[in-house]
């Protein structure tokens, strides 16, 4: 059997990529609901579900070295490429950042959060489904713009990060040093998820442009 | 041809494991640092992190002109596509260094650590100098016992980062919130290092028992 041709081939990528991203934004979102919600199953579904993030990702790389020996792209294609193997393994890792808070859910910790700390863990978790659904829309589309953007909606989970940390370090905090660990180990979760987002951007961005967002007057 | 190709293969992976000992140098600096309260040391390693992203860069840069030059065939497109993704593994152990050298400059002249904890960093710090040093000496032999080594003492990472935390958590914790978020974090910085230096070393164990015909480089 001919392999498939190369545009095929990249449009697969990006569509996997897409995948990857949407799904990773389902598992933080259901992470999110049972760490809020003291759901277990639920926590259990995400952890569960994390195997197939990770077939997807074995894919990303199946067909990308494919792409590498049967068409020895070059300049952007290459680029897009080898792109699309980096991106998967960042989009993979907010998998696992998802299933770190679906573990912390179903292990019962922190228990029930003082009602300031649940508003700031309901803002991480929307704020990093967001962004794993804009990537998702970047690796979809190509879309440059979008892709910067997205560099700076991650401010938003940077000033939520500082938010719960602010009231773990308040003189007023009455929950315990075991429970502002656990929160503190969970921002840091979501932060992570955030930035993982904005390198998959940051990626698409150097596949389209070859140049780093930061070299881009956008 | 094969001549030139085969040097562009191995100033590959010798720019890989002079990484591996640039962040094993970082990571040993950045410990002391936080041990003994040293700004200067800590400023060292915060400066120096910039070498680290550009010999990343750098070793990008070789890995795509394999790619576009010389259309490699599977095995060593393998290698390639390995030292890419190494090279990201190395930069974050990097990055992770100086996270731990920023946390001894957001405190000092205060030490960030307890006097009871202090022991439980030296040591991640010495296994994760270790792990980073034996990444490299893997790249360089290729010596698959080696790889088999950094498991065993990523399980002693694993160990130092569950006892610190039972410290934390525990009765006699007197030190409050603030630091026990500060030392948790900084142990979770040790524990995704050590990870780091693991995925490293599975890279290679993958590229090598790949069957690869003859002298093997990564």
């Amino acid at each position: 059997m001919a392999p498939p041709r190369l545009p095929e081939q990249l449009a697969e990528l990006s569509a996997l990529l897409a995948e990857m991203c949407v799904a990773v934004a389902g598992a933080l979102r259901r992470a999110t609901a049972a760490l809020l919600d003291r759901r277990e199953r639920l926590a259990t579904q995400v952890i569960e579900g994390d195997d197939r993030v990770d077939a997807l990702r074995a894919r990303v790389e199946t067909v990308a070295t494919e792409a590498l020996l049967f068409h020895a792209p070059v300049a952007g294609d290459l680029r897009r490429v080898v792109a699309a193997i980096r991106a998967a393994g960042d989009i993979e890792r907010m998998g696992d950042l998802a299933q770190h808070v679906a573990e912390a859910a179903r292990r019962g910790h922190p228990g029930d959060l003082p009602p300031e700390i649940r508003q700031v863990v309901a803002q991480m978790g929307r704020i990093g489904v967001e962004l794993a659904l804009k990537a998702a829309e970047v690796v979809r589309t190509r879309n440059v713009l979008l892709a910067v953007e997205l560099d700076g909606d991650d401010d938003a989970m940077d000033a939520e990060h500082r938010r719960i940390l602010s009231v773990l370090l308040h003189p007023c905090w009455s929950h315990g040093v075991p429970t502002a660990v656990d929160l503190a180990l969970l921002a840091r979760y979501y932060e992570r998820f955030a930035d993982h987002a904005v390198v998959v951007a940051r990626e698409t961005v150097y596949a389209v442009t070859g140049r780093r967002p930061e070299g881009l007057a956008i | 041809m094969r001549d030139a190709y085969q040097e562009q293969l191995d100033d590959l992976a010798d720019g890989l494991a002079g990484m591996c000992d640039e962040v094993a140098a970082a990571m040993g600096k950045a410990t002391r640092s936080l041990l003994e309260a040293d700004l200067q040391l800590a400023e060292d390693v915060i400066s120096g992190d910039v070498r680290v992203d550009e010999v990343r860069a750098l070793a990008e840069e070789k890995a795509f002109a394999l790619l576009a030059l010389q259309a490699p065939v599977a095995t060593d497109l393998r290698i390639v596509v390995s030292a890419i993704h190494a090279a990201g593994d190395l930069e974050r152990m990097g990055d992770l260094a100086l996270h731990v050298a920023q946390a001894a400059r957001r405190r000092h002249p205060q030490p960030v650590l307890p006097a009871e904890v202090g022991p439980y960093f030296a040591e991640m710090g010495r296994v994760a100098v270790e792990l980073a040093t034996k990444a490299g000496a893997v790249i360089r032999s290729r010596d698959l016992t080696a790889a088999t080594e950094l498991e065993s003492d990523d399980d002693a990472m694993d160990d130092l980062h569950r006892h610190l935390f039972t410290v934390l958590m525990g009765p006699d914790w007197q030190h409050g919130v603030g630091p026990a978020i500060d030392i948790t974090l900084l142990g979770r910085f040790y524990e995704r290092y050590a990870d780091h230096a693991v995925a490293v070393a599975r890279r290679i164990v993958y590229v090598v028992t790949g069957r690869m015909p003859g002298p093997l480089t990564v």
